[in-house]
């Protein structure tokens, strides 16, 4: 049976993406690539994903899930940080998309960033469960009624993408500020049932650099990609912090 | 005590502007200190002068922290340095001082 | 970072306006001090504010005044973190106390300035 088939010109679209090579280049540049626009469920991923498998594999750029959850593809697209596999080329078309490696951290190489500062600042406020004394083997698991999960649920979603980072101009003016993500992941154990560990955390997020920079700018919570709301976090922190030491606050430990 | 001064100000500061800064000098309705008399009257009354006080030296510890921000805000990270922390701060505390001063001083404590 | 960051975007530029707005209300809280002084001048010496500068002065500061109580109080919102009877109070409950303190704390003052004028 013949086929009717009806000429469609091919949707393409502009991708400018960072380039630099620490050996070769002296500063950064953009380098434009024209490619097909061929799905409307395109994202700036997929776009990458074709450069680099069919146009230019120099291109170096980081992502794995693909699906928003492991925090990995964060860049700049047009200059707001977001994750590449979420930024859909359909919301950009027809104009060019810019894409550039995340902001305030050092590049290494075209898109990928160094993120030794906020590797470190992550684990400097113990982002994990602390025991003065783990319960005994015969006790069983901990158990937490849904009111308690629900306390510090929706800053346990962080993904660690650094679009926060990315988003924040009191980093961007000072990187020794410990930075959304870390309070935020400080708050969430902070809040947590089965921790104990307030008081190791509260010297590191308590310090100058810590909570006390922050100056509710709010764009951190603006761009992170799971409701996070660090900002909110951030100033639930500081209020608490205030209150401890104002008020006999029933302090638990 | 920083976020309190602001607070103070978003409550109760509008309206003071509206009334004092606009309706009153425009003659829409009258206004307590349009004329000596009422102005002095109420000047006089002990609860007035310590709403006052706390109204405008309050805020200005509030005024203090985020203009010295701000100036952190727009690069000049001399902002946090212990000088211009005294400078801020200390403003606010002779403004404070300067209120004390001007409202036990201009018209005396009236009771009743 | 470059020096116009907070250009860049509409919402790093209304930040900065909101930081911005404690300038213009010190200033017209000075305003309000000098003018608590100036009873002391005697009924003749005595000029209350009738001036159109004063009142575009003032206009322009009252602006920047219910911007900070604007986004002060809707941040409140944000930042309290309330139990009533073991249960979270919704943001949106404290946000609309908030401004509700507002109205209650203008009509107030707004109406005590106004009745002791008599």
């Amino acid at each position: 049976m013949a086929e009717k088939r009806v000429a469609t010109k091919e949707k393409r679209i502009i991708i400018k993406a960072t380039r630099f090579d620490p050996d070769k280049d002296e500063k950064p540049r953009l380098q434009s690539y024209d490619i097909p626009f061929a799905d409307d469920s395109m994202v700036v991923l997929d776009a990458l994903n074709h450069i680099k498998s069919y146009v230019d594999g120099s291109l170096s750029y980081r992502w794995s899930c693909r699906m928003g959850i492991c925090g990995s593809c964060g860049m700049m697209v047009n200059g707001t940080p977001k994750l590449t596999c979420n930024a859909f080329l359909r919301d950009y078309w027809p104009r060019p998309i810019v894409v550039e490696p995340l902001t305030n951290f050092p590049i290494i190489r075209d898109l990928v960033i160094d993120m030794d500062d906020f590797m470190h600042k992550l684990k400097s406020v113990q982002p994990w469960i602390i025991r003065k004394q783990e319960l005994p083997l015969g006790a069983g698991e901990h158990r937490q009624l849904p009111a308690q999960i629900a306390e510090f649920q929706q800053f346990s979603q962080c993904i660690n993408c650094m679009l926060c980072y990315a988003a924040c101009p009191v980093y961007g003016l000072d990187d020794t500020f410990l930075g959304p993500a870390a309070i935020a992941l400080a708050r969430r154990y902070n809040l947590d049932s089965r921790d104990q560990g307030l008081k190791q955390r509260l010297p590191v997020i308590a310090q100058p650099e810590g909570m006390w920079e922050c100056s509710f700018v709010g764009e951190c919570s603006v761009v992170c990609p799971k409701g996070v709301d660090p900002a909110k976090a951030i100033q639930q922190s500081k209020l608490d912090t205030t209150l401890r030491f104002t008020l006999p606050y029933g302090n638990r430990d | 005590m920083f976020a309190n001064g602001g607070g103070l100000a978003a409550l109760v500061l509008p309206v003071h502007i509206l009334v004092q800064g606009v309706l009153g000098p425009l003659g829409i309705v009258p206004v307590v200190d349009q004329h000596y008399d009422t102005w002095v009257n109420v000047l006089g009354n002990p609860i007035v002068k310590l709403y006052l006080l706390v109204l405008i030296a309050f805020p200005f510890f509030h005024f203090a922290h985020r203009l010295r921000y701000l100036l952190v805000d727009f690069g000049v990270s001399a902002a946090k340095s212990l000088p211009v922390q005294v400078v801020f701060y200390g403003g606010a505390v002779v403004v404070t001082l300067v209120a004390i001063w001007v409202l036990a001083t201009t018209v005396p404590i009236k009771l009743g | 970072m470059p020096a116009g960051w907070w250009l860049r975007k509409r919402h790093y530029f209304l930040y900065v306006v909101r930081e911005f707005t404690a300038l213009p209300m010190a200033v017209w809280l000075l305003w309000l001090l000098y003018e608590i002084k100036s009873a002391s001048a005697g009924p003749a010496g005595y000029q209350p504010p009738k001036s159109l500068g004063f009142v575009v002065f003032s206009v322009v500061c009252l602006a920047f005044s219910v911007y900070h109580s604007y986004t002060f109080l809707k941040l409140a919102g944000v930042i309290m973190h309330l139990k009533v009877l073991d249960r979270p109070v919704p943001s949106r409950v404290i946000v609309l106390t908030m401004f509700g303190l507002w109205a209650v704390a203008s009509l107030v003052i707004g109406g005590a300035l106004i009745w002791f004028a008599k």
